[in-house]
């Protein structure tokens, strides 16, 4: 296939600045069930290449999957014609980092294929989960799910690029829709909306247990019927792991996108706060905040080998110690930012990614963690935070003379335990966040009071609120390395057309304090 | 491609296939999207596309699905195998009785249209200009898609429909204000890209130093755009069969009952002029104009082969492509106009808000339809019936039907709206809706 791909970058008449061109064959694989029916057994194959050629400083971008000479000829023709178009009415030219090509392979570590396991096997899994579920007659819908992935891209250039990836990603969940009266409440295990999802194989689902988990799911679900309603007012809250995944992915990933930063998703997902001038001078959040982009972690589902502009996979700090560092970038960003900031001399740290061969590579959030926490932090929480020039950083009055906990850096039982009054909230259920990435809100499926650090009643319908720095500038403990997981979110949105991505959220539990909480009218 | 080479299609799939019955799904899609953002184009695309998603029922209940977009012989005889092989694999479905029978396809417009690169980048350039006059910064998108589906089952059933569309929209950025404005129609001569942008101009140049206000129930007057994004949940969640059945829908147990506003009809209208025409669902089963709430009445829900004949109902048209776990969805769904104009709203109201459009709404809990999102590019404050400043943002937090009991006025004309984030609706009027629930406020 790379050579099909030379064959069609051969074919690129000389006058072209630059061009790629990625052939991609997808193959995916999905079961549902419900109620104890498999809803849907579904197979798919998707294969095509797209040309994306930049000539006179302005991009075209083709694709299609007529792979015949006619077909190929007239993908490139329709390319030329777009930057054609595009030069007419062009203000500024296009330019990218420098690069080294690179020729090579990767293949994600697969301990047992997930396409190779009997279909049987797979049916009789989620069934019995399915099953396993259904705890009470309350209980109205019992669901299960499970993906497999594999995407295979031939990626060449005219630097002399030559990559050949194999990335497989899986994943396996449950929920419970327990119903009584105008009432009605959902759990999910191990996450909400399809699970957990990671760049693994069938070892995955099989580590999840599915059927031994279902029994306690349905019965939370059952129980929130009748649980109190989450109070409202101002609290500290812990959220656990797979909460606070989507939270650094909407409050922190998205807002460190370069592309977004630069205005180019301004007419539909809109822009960031995180503005350049920001950049090494934002007291993002507290000390014990240091958030990485790392496309590098094993099993991670935003982990591969080379981003799709044949850049390598790499670890990057976003937040250190607090302060805003990086953000995830491209080839062309770096570029238009070094002109806007020339403090920043940085290449692309490989984060530009496709959701398919017809679709126009861009910043995607490879995976984007909360690292974990690390009592050794504890001994640097009477430090005032400066910036490099000695003053106070920008958004550090946000912290209202917050002290690290005793408890980070250890286990999610020892912050219960160092927490007197607060919230535990668990499983995502709902999440918005305004177009610049300040106001959010998110719910979640299930949460405990805690008092006096131990866990008490149950309550149904949490949700909590914050402006992003205030909120992480709260953060005073995380739990350590035990704790941590990274989250799999396989349905990110971006761009126009829109692109579905997989991504990564490395999290352990962690507390806020004093975040606003409850104030959804019930 | 075209409709003779899409049935011989069909047919040498229908060959290959010894299942009990073969259902047989052929899109075709050829699309173009010139995007801009800071005055200037930066992505430019065109992609094509042909594929075919095979369901197939074997042992009168069990049903497999693959899909492929290869199409020589081998893939597809290919494709068809693996269907049949995860069927045989498949539990039967003990609610699964057969797939549609064949009935008469409505004839609608069938005339295409494909715009060329240059054609819709002259059109951004208009937005542009606009833009820059006024020292502003334009982004968008303009789109043209011409697309061909074929839906055809072994029990028949031959569908067969084409179109096109042209999609237009832009936010424009001043120092800390924007402005919204789209258009979408079959053709771009329907489209007036320059009218487009001054609207989003304006709208950016009247939203300037926006002042910060206290969240709290306020009467808004919702501009078509932000009716729509409400209403797109509506659509999702609300006359839906499947979801109406698991007591899982606002509407459940409701059937005749009066469940909004006596103002309030909601009509599924796959003909409307003024949108695009779907003769057919993806089943390949008639579509018919339908009300489904009737002056706050509940008449009808959306109905696909599988749920009405679960449920004993009749079919109305509403199948999505199988495997379908999402249940039926009236996709033409608008609110029929009422009888005030836009400005006869916004001089009734003594205290309120004027919403352009809503951002990131998610549904909180589907049983109650309660709803959180944003305002964004262009909020206001009314006061005695007049715009008096442009305000921050707010987050609200609102059940649909609460607001669907409290519409206060109806505009007296449907605008025509492109979809932006998931919204299926392509008519809406303005609505003044009393008591909406704005939680807290963000920095602009």
């Amino acid at each position: 296939m790379i050579k099909q791909a030379q064959e069609i970058l051969s074919l690129l008449p000389s006058s072209i600045q630059y061009a790629d061109v990625r052939i991609v064959d997808q193959q995916s694989e999905q079961i549902a069930t419900k109620d104890g029916v498999v809803e849907a057994l579904e197979s798919s194959t998707s294969r095509g290449y797209n040309v994306r050629i930049l000539k006179n400083g302005v991009w075209g971008f083709a694709a299609s999957n007529d792979s015949s000479k006619e077909g190929v000829e007239a993908t490139i023709k329709k390319a030329m014609e777009i930057t054609r178009a595009s030069t007419r009415y062009k203000q500024e030219d296009v330019a990218l980092d420098d690069q080294k090509p690179v020729k090579a392979t990767y293949k994600t570590p697969v301990t047992e294929d997930p396409f190779a396991v009997p279909m049987e096997e797979k049916i009789t899994l989620l069934l019995e989960a399915d099953k396993a579920q259904r705890v009470s007659d309350t209980i109205a819908i019992s669901q299960t799910s499970y993906q497999a992935n594999r995407e295979k891209k031939y990626f060449v250039s005219t630097i002399g690029s030559e990559i050949e990836q194999e990335i497989t990603w899986t994943g396996a969940g449950i929920e419970a829709s327990a119903v009584s009266g105008g009432e009605f409440q959902n759990r999910s295990y191990p996450n909400s909306f399809r699970g957990q999802n990671q760049t693994r194989g069938f070892e995955l689902v099989r580590e999840l247990k599915l059927a031994e988990h279902a029994p306690r799911i349905g019965q939370e679900a059952v129980d929130l019927l009748t649980a109190d309603l989450c109070p409202s007012g101002t609290f500290d809250i812990i959220l656990d792991g797979n909460q606070l995944g989507l939270q650094i992915h909407e409050s922190c990933g998205h807002a460190v996108e370069l592309d977004r930063v630069l205005g180019y998703e301004a007419s539909y997902a809109g822009t960031s706060f995180l503005t350049p001038e920001k950049l090494f001078d934002f007291q993002y959040g507290s000390p014990i905040v240091n958030l990485t982009a790392d496309a590098t972690i094993p099993g991670g589902l935003g982990t591969f080998g080379y981003d799709d502009e044949g850049v390598p996979a790499q670890r990057t700090f976003l937040v250190k110690n607090g302060m805003f560092e990086d953000y995830i970038t491209s080839r062309e960003t770096v570029t238009t930012l070094h002109k806007i900031n020339p403090k920043y001399n940085k290449k692309s740290n490989g984060t530009v990614r496709a959701s398919s061969w017809s679709r126009l590579p861009m910043i995607r959030m490879t995976n984007i963690n909360l690292e974990p926490g690390d009592k050794r932090d504890i001994s640097r929480q009477a430090q005032t935070l400066h910036n490099s020039n000695g003053s106070k950083a920008p958004g550090a009055s946000w912290r209202n003379g917050l002290k690290i906990s005793s408890a980070h850096g250890g286990s999610l039982e020892e912050l219960i335990a160092d927490t007197k009054y607060g919230i535990f909230m668990s499983t995502n259920r709902s999440w918005s966040i305004d177009d610049k990435r300040y106001n959010f809100q998110f719910g979640t499926e299930i949460a405990w009071e805690i008092k006096d650090g131990k866990l008490g009643r149950m309550l149904k319908n949490p949700t909590y609120q914050g402006i992003t720095p205030e909120f992480w500038n709260s953060c005073d403990a995380i739990c350590g390395r035990g704790e941590w997981t990274v989250w799999g979110t396989p349905n990110c949105g971006k761009g126009q057309p829109s692109q579905i991505m997989y991504t990564g959220h490395g999290a352990s539990p962690a507390r806020f304090r004093n975040v606003k909480v409850g104030v959804v009218k019930w | 491609m075209n409709k003779s080479k899409l049935k011989s299609i069909a047919e040498q799939i229908f060959s290959s296939s010894h299942a009990q019955q073969t259902e047989i799904i052929l899109s075709v899609s050829n699309n173009s999207l010139t995007r801009f953002a800071n005055n200037q184009i930066h992505q430019n695309v065109a992609w094509k596309n042909l594929g075919v998603s095979i369901r197939v029922v074997v042992e009168k209940n069990k049903i497999g699905v693959a899909s492929t977009n290869s199409f020589d012989e081998a893939s597809l005889k290919q494709t068809v195998a693996r269907a049949i092989e995860l069927a045989k694999l498949q539990q039967p479905d003990p609610y699964f009785q057969s797939l549609p029978s064949p009935h008469i396809i409505p004839t609608v417009d069938q005339s295409t249209y494909s715009a060329t690169e240059e054609e819709l980048a002259a059109g951004v350039n208009e937005i542009i200009s606009a833009a820059q006059a006024k020292n502003l910064t334009a982004s968008g998108a303009y789109s043209n898609d011409t697309y061909q589906l074929a839906i055809a089952n072994s029990l028949g059933v031959w569908a067969y429909h084409k179109g096109s569309s042209c999609n237009l929209s832009t936010i424009v950025l001043g120092k800390d204000s924007s402005g919204f404005a789209s258009d979408v129609a079959k053709n771009t001569s329907e489209i007036n890209p320059a009218e487009v942008g001054n609207i989003a101009v304006q709208k950016t140049l009247e939203s300037a130093h926006p002042q910060n206000i206290d969240p709290g129930e306020y009467d808004v007057i919702f501009e078509p755009q932000a009716a729509s994004e409400m209403m797109a949940f509506f659509q999702w969640y609300g006359p839906n069969a499947r979801i109406y059945h698991e007591q899982a829908s606002p509407l459940s147990g409701k059937m005749g009952k009066q469940v909004f506003g006596k103002n309030i009809t909601l009509i599924d209208d796959p003909f409307h002029p003024d949108i695009f025409p779907m003769p057919f669902d993806y089943e390949g089963q008639p579509k018919k104009k339908m009300t489904i709430v009737e002056k706050g009445i509940l008449k009808n829900i959306a109905y696909d082969s599988y749920y009405a004949k679960r449920y004993d109902a009749q079919n109305t048209g509403h199948a999505l492509p199988a495997p379908n776990t999402l249940g039926p969805i009236p996709l033409h769904m608008y609110i029929a106009p009422g009888d005030k104009t836009r400005n006869e709203m916004i001089a009734s109201v003594k205290r309120g808000l004027l919403v352009t459009r809503l951002w990131y709404v998610r549904v909180l809990n589907a049983k109650m339809l309660n709803i959180t999102g944003m305002t964004r590019d262009g909020t206001f404050l009314i006061e005695n019936g007049k715009i008096v400043k442009p305000v921050k943002n707010l987050r609200f937090n609102q059940s649909i039907p609460e607001a669907l009991n409290n519409v206060v006025a109806i505009e007296s004309k449907l605008t025509r709206l492109a979809s932006f984030e998931g919204e299926l609706v392509g008519l809406m009027p303005t609505l003044h809706i009393r008591g909406w629930h704005f939680t807290s406020g963000t920095l602009f």
